[in-house]
């Protein structure tokens, strides 16, 4: 049962006017609901204290005066009423399971289809130009690079020249220990040929520090940093 | 009387600096030649040949030949090297590293004859390649440091020539869907292809800009990066074609 139902048949159930399967659910439900019996205990009260009181110590009811109080009663429920923040809107975020099952399928789809066309355009192209194009940063790139969301092309850069510096430094300090026992032609040929790949580094370097974005040079850079190691590789086994 | 006693005896002395100094260049000749060895060797080649030859020290030359043989000679200067070729099911290697460990070994300058169709890939650490009159699917030239590679009469469809210091000359075919990379730091690549040759091309030279497309100039080429590269289609441009000289100049010549 309802609550607006029982406090509505709550008056003729206590003047016991209702037949037993009426009764019977109202009784049910004020042991159950603590407002309706509450209201069942209120008019209990009411109609006792009506009882007990003899009629003439009833003040006659003065209309104006309690109209007026009902009005302020009134107003006086209505003003919290109205200065209640407003109920919480429906969030737009707030999606049914279906409606978020629906959203990851599209964007799986849509991420599988962007990476085949990516890979069929890729391999439709040379390699050569595959390599090229992965040495040099699309406009999009440098946009995210410019926000710190990834890596400018002097950042990357650096980061390459240490994880390749630390290949250096091994196969330079094998190249050291070989070197003694290398005769002095091999020695001079291997500075000589170190010294022209430093030139080309050093080059670059500069380069690079005046215009951190030439891609080309960036290229070279990484090229030339190639042929180091494999100089040094190559003579580490000599 | 006293003129004539000077002339006889400096005709003499310059008889005796004469012997002496001829005696000395012959022993000079004969040790020198005491100290070079010589090695040869022969090996029946199928359908399927390829040399892998890894130098240390001096000079290689493959040669292309008509027939199915491969033939190896080396001459050796000391200290010699040990050199052991191995037959791997049609694979020729001659590794002189492994053959020789830790242990400083003389100029070993190889001339070795291979079948026309055969896979060459050959390696020195000093010292000039040279390979000539080869058709076959792979031509490898690599120096680790400095010497010239010579590639001449070539008909291969993957061709690769690197090294540090030193010149790069090609000359020959482009087959179609080809790949060819030449690769220096300091040094002159030069080739030299037919004019009905078909490719893309990417050639820098950064440091230079010194790149001569000679008579394959066309409106398909674009120079980039201030004259530092140029890439570009000659043909149909089936094959491909890429050269990078960091500090030397890049030259093509009509065959």
């Amino acid at each position: 049962m309802r609550c607006e139902e029982c406090k509505e048949l709550i008056p003729a159930f206590m003047d016991s006017d209702l037949p037993e399967e009426v009764a019977a659910p109202i009784r049910e439900h004020l042991g159950e609901c603590d407002d309706c019996a509450a209201v069942c205990e209120d008019l209990t009260t009411i109609l006792d204290a009506c009882k007990i009181e003899p009629s003439n110590n009833i003040l006659t009811p003065n209309s104006e005066k309690m109209w007026l109080r009902i009005n302020n009663v009134l107003e006086h429920e209505v003003k919290p009423l109205a200065s209640m923040p407003p109920p919480p809107k429906r969030r737009f975020w707030h999606v049914s399971l279906a409606q978020l099952v629906t959203a990851v399928l599209a964007i799986a789809a849509l991420s599988s289809v962007v990476t085949i066309i990516a890979f069929q355009y890729y391999r439709q192209m040379g390699t050569d130009e595959f390599s090229a194009r992965l040495t040099t940063q699309s406009s999009f790139e440098k946009f995210l690079g410019r926000f710190g969301l990834i890596d400018t092309p002097q950042q990357a850069r650096e980061r390459r020249i240490k994880e390749q510096q630390a290949t250096i430094d091994y196969w330079n300090a094998r190249v050291q220990t070989r070197r003694l026992q290398w005769d002095s032609r091999t020695r001079e040929a291997f500075d000589r040929n170190l010294r022209v790949i430093d030139d080309s580094l050093n080059e670059y370097s500069t380069i690079l520090q005046q215009d951190p974005e030439d891609e080309l040079s960036s290229e070279m850079f990484d090229a030339v940093l190639s042929d180091k190691m494999n100089l040094l590789r190559d003579f580490s086994d000599l | 009387m006293i003129g004539a006693a000077t002339s006889r005896s400096g005709l003499r002395a310059l008889t005796k600096t004469t012997i002496l100094l001829s005696v000395v260049f012959l022993f000079a000749l004969s040790s020198q030649t005491a100290a070079q060895k010589r090695f040869s060797r022969n090996y029946p080649a199928g359908q399927n040949v390829r040399l892998q030859l890894l130098n240390r020290t001096g000079t290689i030359t493959v040669i292309g030949w008509n027939r199915a043989e491969v033939n190896i000679t080396a001459t050796m200067d000391a200290p010699v090297a040990n050199i052991e070729p191995q037959n791997l099911s049609g694979t020729i290697v001659i590794n002189l590293l492994r053959d020789n460990p830790g242990r400083e070994v003389g100029d070993v300058n190889f001339t070795i004859r291979v079948p026309y169709y055969s896979m060459v890939d050959i390696e020195t650490k000093i010292g000039n390649l040279s390979v000539t009159n080869i058709s076959s699917g792979l031509v490898r030239a690599h120096i680790s440091s400095e010497g010239d590679i010579t590639l001449t009469n070539l008909g291969a469809s993957a061709v690769a020539a690197e090294n540090v210091m030193g010149d790069i000359f090609f000359d020959g075919e482009l087959a179609a869907g080809g790949n060819y990379r030449f690769s220096t730091v300091s040094g002159t690549i030069s080739l030299r292809i037919p004019f009905s040759s078909n490719f893309k091309l990417i050639a820098t030279a950064p440091s230079t800009r010194n790149i001569v497309l000679g008579a394959f100039v066309n409106p398909n080429m674009s120079f980039l990066g201030d004259g530092r590269r140029v890439v570009g289609k000659w043909g149909d441009g089936s094959a491909t074609i890429t050269v990078t000289d960091q500090r030397g100049a890049i030259q093509f010549f009509r065959r």
